[in-house]
């Protein structure tokens, strides 16, 4: 499909002083599977904006579509119709080129299940994408050694992961997406795995960067007290964005919170 | 290229230099080094394989060949002691036509082990070199002091007056170790006949010619048994191929979220591939070396244990062995790189949510 430039200009103007700038735009994103004969409605058509700076939670059931959504919004898989615009570019136009470009620059991810590299140190896990991008060795264990302090591990840098306690491996995995000082962190249930204590300090930790660095959050998660500290909560439910709140209006007292 | 948009550029990707690539691949080996050693072991275990079944092939051929030349100078020597008497402790007289054949030199080495009190050795002709550690003398003297005079080599003795160089050894025995073709028997001007009519010497003729059903039977079972090695190479190239396609392709897939965690990063497709085609080669290497010279040891090992570890080491044939080696090297490289690559390929092109989703 083709992108008329005028119109795009306009969706993308420069916005006024008092409006934020949309870092993340889903113009009614669908994706469909097939598994076997049968067709799966991962997606039903999702359109929404996510702006510098805040702190977004995707919410929803499993089998909601929230990996999907997280996954087409992070350009780690495309859409079966509809765009997806980060920072201002149609994801689906970038050949894998240019896409792991944007992955290495502008957005860091966070797993659920962390993913660092087994066979590298901490520092090198953090370095990698440095190196992705281009960056003296020197210069990126200097900037490495530095990340992993702001995030509390730097006297564990020249460990494995294998010899890290949960919580401290997910510190080394936010070290390694902050790497390239990208403007958007996307974290897929980075609470998940962790105890309660160690998933809050993950909490504050992320707070904090999103504070001092002004990155944009997105995170898929179920964590209650992850959503206390959202800008903005998504829910999603068969594929559909049923719901978009701010925490105040929720009452998190009860048992449920729909 | 580039595409621009307003207010962004998005620029291509730095294209990453091979010693990055090498510095990953070798910290990986060396802290994954129980597993890697596993896949080369798996690669060694498919190419000692092939080359063990290659070199019993070669050691077998060997071993049938030097029996055959044994048994054939076995023959040679009968011949000659049934027209001459038992050769020891006799002057043997060896007359040298042109180059040897391997036959004939192991011929002449028959002779020398039959224990004679000495052989005496002259070339038909000047340019026809000594074999190693004989000792040259004149024609008139083979011919006054040998009992028995043996003729060998590829060439036709001069003309000259052979019935009056012959003269002293007359009642003894001349024998040709090859049949001397038409034209080629020694003769005079004035007297165009055999040498050994005229110097009336008993005349052997030690060599022998193949029959046609023999001939036939022989290429019949040359036709077979090349057959049968082409028959049993792409069999155990085969597992050779399943077994070392196996153990790589293992050493891949497990890595699926590795591939895909390094895509999340910023990894260019290019530089996934480049990792798994640097370890491939690294692992084949290794592997491949070790399998041939496990393939190489273990047949002579065991075939030395059945025969004689001289026989079997004398009569192979080192060349051939040498090709076979350098041939299942490169079979043991080429696989490692292909089965690594081909799912490394694939592994780099998945969605990395895809990639990051296997669990393996």
């Amino acid at each position: 499909m083709a992108v008329d430039q005028a119109q795009l200009n306009e969706l993308f103007a420069e916005p006024a002083a008092n409006q934020r700038r949309c870092i993340i735009r889903a113009v009614d994103v669908k994706k469909t599977y097939r598994m076997g004969s049968q067709e799966v409605h991962a997606l039903r058509g999702a359109t929404l904006d996510i702006f510098q700076g805040e702190y977004l939670s995707i919410m929803g059931p499993s089998g909601s579509g929230k990996s999907t959504l997280f996954n087409a919004i992070g350009g780690l898989s495309k859409p079966t119709s509809g765009k997806v615009y980060i920072n201002q570019v149609d994801v689906a136009q970038l050949d894998h080129n240019e896409l792991a470009w944007l992955r290495c620059r502008s957005i860091g991810y966070i797993f659920q299940s962390y993913n660092l590299i087994q066979v590298m140190t901490c520092l090198e896990n953090v370095t990698l994408p440095m190196a992705f991008a281009g960056l003296q060795s020197e210069e990126a264990r200097e900037k490495g050694l530095y990340i992993l302090k702001l995030v509390g591990l730097g006297h564990r840098a020249l460990h494995k992961p294998a010899e890290l306690s949960g919580g401290q491996q997910q510190r080394c995995a936010i070290a390694r997406a902050l790497a390239n000082s990208p403007e958007i962190i996307l974290a897929d249930e980075p609470t998940a795995n962790l105890d309660l204590r160690t998933g809050e300090e993950m909490i504050d930790l992320l707070a904090k960067l999103k504070a001092e660095l002004n990155v944009t959050i997105v995170s898929a998660t179920h964590d209650l007290k992850m959503l206390q500290k959202s800008d903005r909560i998504l829910w999603i439910a068969d594929g559909s964005i049923i719901k978009m709140a701010h925490p105040s209006e929720i009452d998190f007292s009860k048992g449920e919170i729909h | 290229m580039s595409t621009t948009l307003p207010n962004r550029v998005i620029q291509e990707q730095v294209k990453l230099p091979v010693a990055i690539a090498l510095e990953v691949v070798l910290q990986g080996i060396r802290i994954r080094l129980g597993r890697s050693i596993v896949t080369i072991l798996g690669v060694a275990l498919g190419i000692a394989f092939l080359m063990s079944i290659l070199t019993s092939q070669l050691i077998r051929q060997g071993v049938s060949n030097e029996q055959k030349t044994r048994a054939e100078i076995q023959r040679m020597i009968s011949f000659l002691t049934a027209d001459s008497g038992p050769l020891r402790d006799r002057t043997i007289g060896v007359i040298q036509t042109g180059p040897l054949s391997p036959l004939e030199t192991r011929f002449l080495d028959g002779i020398r082990d039959s224990r004679p009190a000495s052989v005496l050795w002259a070339p038909a002709s000047l340019g026809v070199a000594a074999p190693p550690s004989v000792q040259a003398v004149a024609l008139a003297a083979v011919a006054r002091d040998a009992s028995a005079v043996v003729v060998m080599g590829d060439g036709s003795l001069p003309v000259m007056d052979w019935p009056s160089i012959l003269e002293p050894s007359r009642q003894k025995v001349v024998a040709f170790a090859r049949k001397i073709p038409p034209g080629k028997a020694p003769s005079t001007e004035s007297q165009p006949a055999p040498v050994y009519a005229i110097a009336g010497a008993t005349v052997v003729d030690l060599s022998r010619e193949l029959k046609q059903d023999e001939i036939d039977a022989r290429n019949a079972a040359l036709k077979t048994e090349r057959y049968r090695s082409v028959w049993i190479i792409v069999v155990s190239l085969l597992v050779t191929v399943i077994g070392i396609s196996n153990s790589m392709l293992m050493s891949v897939t497990e890595r699926f979220r590795e591939i895909g965690t390094m895509k999340c990063l910023g990894a260019l497709s290019s530089f996934i591939r480049r990792l798994f085609l640097i370890e491939s080669t690294l692992v084949g290497t290794i592997g491949a070396l070790l399998g041939v010279l496990f393939g190489i040891i273990f047949p002579l090992v065991l075939y030395g244990w059945s025969f004689s570890l001289g026989m079997v080491i004398g009569s192979l044939n080192w060349g051939q062995l040498g090709l076979y080696g350098l041939f299942s090297l490169v079979v043991g490289i080429v696989l490692s790189m292909v089965a690594a690559v081909y799912p490394a390929r694939f592994a780099s092109r998945m969605v990395p949510a895809a990639a990051l989703r296997s669990n393996i």
